[in-house]
């Protein structure tokens, strides 16, 4: 009790609430500006994080996400075009309403629900992460070798069209993530004789090239071929009505609030799936089980509910799967993970147990960043309206700088911005060849821990062959590893088989109607 | 080049890479087996074996449906731009080199430069270099970005972390 009265004292402290507004009010800045996104501006913000505490780093980071879910919606609303991947579903509607000139009332609806999608999966969190941590406390390294070999492979079935490329991405992962001194030995393993790589390629640098050098690349190519693009919409009514959400309004949502909550939680839990999944999922439930389906995408309030409470209330159920096994569900949990390493800790059900007052702290902290969303959201909307509006052209430059000193910031070193650069190019290249860059950063993340845990299981069953098989729990998840492959292999082919039948009908229904 | 060619080209450099780790870098860079726990190098080889062992099987789908004619659907074989107006950009699509270069170079100058003469001056002269690169020919309006983001990043480095910036300072 003691430790949950300091944990949630700590979190209330002036430093922890001045960074977590900090981390909220940027959050939803970036993820307002389309292209931008939160695990990116978790990367570009984790070297700043090295001068707080754990608590006030984790504080913010959390915030920057929440923040970003949010922010995305914003560009969604009023320029069709979502700040993350997740608000697609939100533009749907929010965009028909904004062409209504009610903008400001479809931006108010995707706070609240937001808000309360976030801060439900929040409770969620808080009441089963440390409980099942204590059951995970059980597992073996067998065990949790088994379960970093499924998660990955799930992972990498659905981060990319193809099974094989994402494993290939994956694989190429560990292979980096192992470079640096090797456990057993303390020698120097795959540093060709490079110094610097004796402490192995540095997370930042590497998460900083992949996830926001490579997709301002992106971005920027896409300014060259199709110009800055269409202006934002921030023309307002100033009728009340269509400004602001009635408690009648509002409840009136609530179904596909609750609804999209309830799927938000259940995908954000499972690793791989991610936000985008649970939004879509979510409106399309709303729509197949409202009693106005007519509305939806003309501009429905249930529509933008259900979309902004499922992608919001993947952000506190995403860290289910950190807090209780140490497995990332998807890439900003994979980017907290970095964050909780790089201040000494290592996620997963220890945690509970060797800084019991921390997560507490950290719990703390996420229920106070859905409240600070909820503030920052009411008062700051048309300020963060008009960040959709900043060029393309003095924006980039600015990320990309931000970028270069974030990667010098860690070591103070330019081996570093080299590393980030290369990495830049690196992930260019795949997102191109469709490699994905998901699954290579969970691979060289978890690289060293599933080979620390390979490790003790040769040692303590003595160079059993059939290790694997004496554990119940890990035969199984090693069986489910098995099964992920062959069922996307499967999936994959007959899709294509699919594609063909359906292509076949089109071609034969093209040439009736030209015989006609 | 259409997607089958491009996913081979790449197979094929994923196939080479495996091969020179596996006969010649992770043989050359990974420490002995020190005669307990699972040899160093075992992990490595397990992860290059299995991008050596998907880049194998995918060249083997693409080679039996193109030697046993079932081409794959237009979708799957050909640049989403190509099927509709043979333009357009697409993030799984073409790689357009001179945009690349043009974003890259400086980047790369920057790096070799910032130890030559120091961080003020290159990074005012890489924001101005990016900012006409990627097409901004208001010069007013570079300059005042290009100044301003390379103080602020100075103040906050020296006076917020105490970090000294990069390459050899101006004014000491």
């Amino acid at each position: 009790m003691d430790m949950i009265i300091a944990g949630l004292l700590d979190s209330i402290s002036l430093a922890s609430l001045i960074f977590l507004l900090a981390g909220v009010a940027v959050g939803v800045l970036i993820g307002a500006i389309p292209g931008i996104n939160g695990p990116m501006a978790i990367a570009l913000f984790i070297p700043i994080t090295y001068y707080m505490t754990p608590l006030t780093a984790i504080g913010f980071l959390v915030g920057l996400n929440k923040g970003a879910f949010f922010g995305g919606a914003v560009s969604a609303v009023l320029l069709r075009t979502p700040g993350t991947p997740e608000a697609a579903a939100t533009a749907w509607d929010g965009y028909p309403l904004t062409q209504q000139g009610k903008g400001e009332k479809a931006l108010r609806m995707a706070l609240y629900s937001s808000v309360a999608g976030d801060f439900l999966s929040t409770i969620v969190l808080i009441a089963i992460a440390a409980p099942l941590a204590a059951v995970a406390l059980f597992m073996g390294p067998a065990e949790i070798f088994a379960l970093i070999s499924v998660s990955l492979t799930v992972i990498a079935g659905i981060g990319t069209t193809s099974i094989s490329r994402g494993l290939i991405a994956a694989g190429f992962g560990i292979l980096l993530g192992l470079i640096g001194t090797e456990p057993v030995t303390a020698l120097p393993r795959l540093t060709f004789d490079v110094y610097q790589l004796g402490s192995g390629l540095s997370l930042i640098p590497v998460a900083i090239g992949l996830l926001a050098f490579s997709e301002i690349l992106l971005q920027l190519e896409r300014l060259a071929v199709n110009g800055s693009g269409e202006h934002c919409v921030t023309v307002f009514s100033k009728k009340s009505e269509d400004r602001l959400v009635s408690l009648k309004e509002f409840f009136a949502t609530t179904k596909a609030l609750l609804r999209g909550t309830l799927i938000g939680v259940g995908v954000g839990a499972m690793p791989g799936l991610g936000a985008p999944v649970a939004s879509f999922m979510s409106y399309d439930q709303a729509m197949k089980r409202s009693k106005k389906k007519h509305e939806f995408g003309k501009g429905s309030l249930e529509g933008i509910a259900a979309s902004e409470s499922a992608n919001s209330s993947v952000v506190a159920a995403s860290l289910i799967p950190l807090f209780v096994l140490g497995i990332p569900g998807n890439l900003a949990a994979a980017m907290l993970m970095g964050a909780f390493m790089i201040h000494g800790m290592q996620p997963g059900p220890l945690l509970f147990k060797e800084n019991a007052q921390l997560m507490y702290g950290i719990y703390g902290s996420l229920v106070l960043a859905s409240l600070l969303l909820l503030l920052i959201g009411r008062f700051g909307l048309r300020f963060f309206c008009k960040a959709v509006n900043i060029p393309a052209m003095i924006l980039y430059p600015i990320v990309m700088f931000t970028c270069i000193m974030g990667a010098y910031l860690g070591k103070s070193s330019m081996f570093d911005v080299g590393i980030m650069l290369a990495f830049g190019f690196i992930g260019y290249y795949m997102r191109k060849f469709d490699y994905s860059y998901v699954a290579f950063l969970i691979g060289f993340i978890l690289a060293p821990e599933w080979e620390r845990a390979l490790q003790q299981v040769v040692i303590i069953s003595e160079y059993d062959s059939y290790m694997f098989f004496q554990r119940p729990v890990a035969m199984m998840l090693m069986a489910l590893t098995l099964f992920v492959v062959v069922r996307t292999f499967w999936t994959s082919i007959h899709a294509k088989r699919k594609n063909k039948k359906i292509q076949a009908a089109a071609v034969a229904a093209a040439q009736h109607k030209v015989t006609e | 080049m259409t997607r089958i060619k491009r996913d081979t080209i790449a197979y094929l450099l994923v196939v080479g890479f495996c091969v020179v780790m596996l006969s010649w870098a992770i043989p050359t860079y990974t420490p002995a087996y020190p005669g307990y726990g699972a040899s160093p190098a075992l992990v490595t080889n397990v992860a290059v074996g299995i991008m050596l062992s998907m880049a194998i099987l995918s060249l083997l789908t693409i080679a039996i449906s193109v030697f046993t004619n079932k081409p794959l659907p237009p979708e799957e074989s050909e640049f989403p731009e190509d099927l509709k107006d043979g333009g357009g950009f697409t993030q799984v699509g073409r790689v357009n080199i001179m945009q690349l270069g043009r974003i890259m170079i400086p980047c790369v100058l920057l790096l070799l430069a910032i130890d030559l003469i120091g961080y003020a001056l290159a990074s005012f002269a890489y924001l101005m270099i990016l900012q006409y690169a990627i097409g901004n020919r208001k010069w007013l309006q570079s300059f005042v970005v290009s100044v301003t983001l390379t103080l602020l990043l100075y103040i906050i480095m020296r006076y917020g972390f105490g970090v000294p910036v990069p390459g050899p300072q101006l004014f000491e």
